[in-house]
């Protein structure tokens, strides 16, 4: 079920600096994420703008490490419109962002699942580097590309200590604490995954 | 995959880990180890990886368009969902709940029609043969409940 949104929509016609003070309500902006999602049940819809914005650049970068330039932003809106459609079915387990997370690798891995029916390749270096050439060389977007596909070939645990501390900035002893490992055996995690991505590089 | 990766090697992880804490802060922007150590190949991975992907944050006005961009699909997608047959003719949506519900019911009434005691008339000779014919209706009756919730349930 998809959530009513007003015909006309207030945000299309603000300038940035009104539409970012809008956003952030002073209400809603020092609310955690818990609470704007226990607002939002209680039909205040804007508590998901907020809590969008809040969410939105750590979600975009850690598509944009696994998924081609081209299909981000759609990737990233499926995120979030099937986080609007499951929050009134989140019971506060874990925290927000971490049911994000799992929500963003289930899309992610969802979009390979749809590219690969449709036999579409699985990442083309030369087509998608070619696309995209605004910002970034065309070399480095190949590059890229070539990352993304070592990257997705390598074990769930692997890619997700190098997404979590490149895409989503997390230190060590955040990502020790987060994942109930030790320090050490965290940074001995990420060292095998890098391992495991040169080896892919290296193929 | 190298096993010699698998190996611990704890004085490697704590050196990797600080030179990748100070790649992404910006400060080191080539290997800091000898070239010809294993530790240097996996920091030239980590330079890769960190200059492909821009660290740079989405800006304010980047957030607000994509905004206004997922606002648009979703209304867009609200507007091509088209109402369910239950929706739109007894106002009520169904829920994997209230389909269980109606399954429930549809063997309740299939139990009951081909119970022996659904015939009131007490002859064995009229059981006997409706017996059948019951059990025809029942599942025809099943048969229906059934195409019904599956051509009218949610996609």
């Amino acid at each position: 079920m998809l959530y009513s949104i007003k015909a006309t929509d207030p945000f299309s016609t603000l300038s940035t600096t009104q539409y970012m003070e809008n956003i952030t309500n002073p209400i809603l902006q020092d609310s955690t994420d818990e609470l704007l999602i226990q607002h939002f049940k209680d039909g205040r819809k804007e508590a998901f703008d907020l809590l969008y914005y809040r969410h939105l650049p750590k979600v975009y970068k850690r598509v944009r490490y696994v998924v081609p330039e081209n299909d981000v932003e759609d990737v990233t809106q499926e995120i979030f419109i099937a986080a609007l459609n499951s929050i009134p079915s989140f019971r506060g387990d874990a925290k927000f962002s971490t049911w994000l997370r799992t929500l963003t690798n289930h899309k992610v891995a969802e979009f390979y699942r749809k590219r690969t029916r449709k036999q579409e390749p699985p990442i083309s270096p030369l087509s998608d580097a070619s696309m995209h050439t605004i910002g970034s060389t065309s070399k480095t977007l190949e590059e890229r590309v070539y990352l993304q596909r070592a990257l997705q070939s390598l074990p769930e645990n692997y890619k997700e200590i190098i997404l979590l501390r490149f895409a989503e900035d997390m230190q060590f002893n955040e990502i020790a604490e987060m994942t109930n490992q030790n320090l050490e055996a965290t940074k001995s995690l990420f060292r095998r995954a890098i391992a495991a991505l040169r080896t892919h590089l290296e193929k | 995959m190298d096993q010699t990766n698998e190996q611990p090697n704890p004085q490697q992880d704590d050196q990797l880990a600080d030179f990748v804490d100070q790649v992404i802060k910006g400060r080191m922007k080539i290997s800091a180890s000898n070239p010809t150590d294993d530790l240097s190949s996996l920091e030239e991975t980590v330079l890769r990886l960190n200059s492909s992907f821009p660290q740079d944050p989405l800006d304010e006005a980047s957030i607000k368009q994509m905004h206004v961009r997922l606002k648009s699909r979703i209304r867009r997608e609200e507007q091509s969902v088209k109402p369910s047959f239950w929706k739109k003719w007894f106002g009520v949506e169904i829920t994997p709940q209230l389909g269980l519900a109606f399954a429930a019911l549809a063997v309740v009434v299939v139990v009951l029609v081909s119970s022996p005691s659904f015939t009131t008339s007490g002859s064995t000779i009229t059981g006997t043969a409706s017996t059948p014919v019951n059990l025809f209706v029942a599942a025809g009756l099943a048969g229906v409940f059934f195409v019904l919730y599956w051509f009218t349930r949610r996609k």
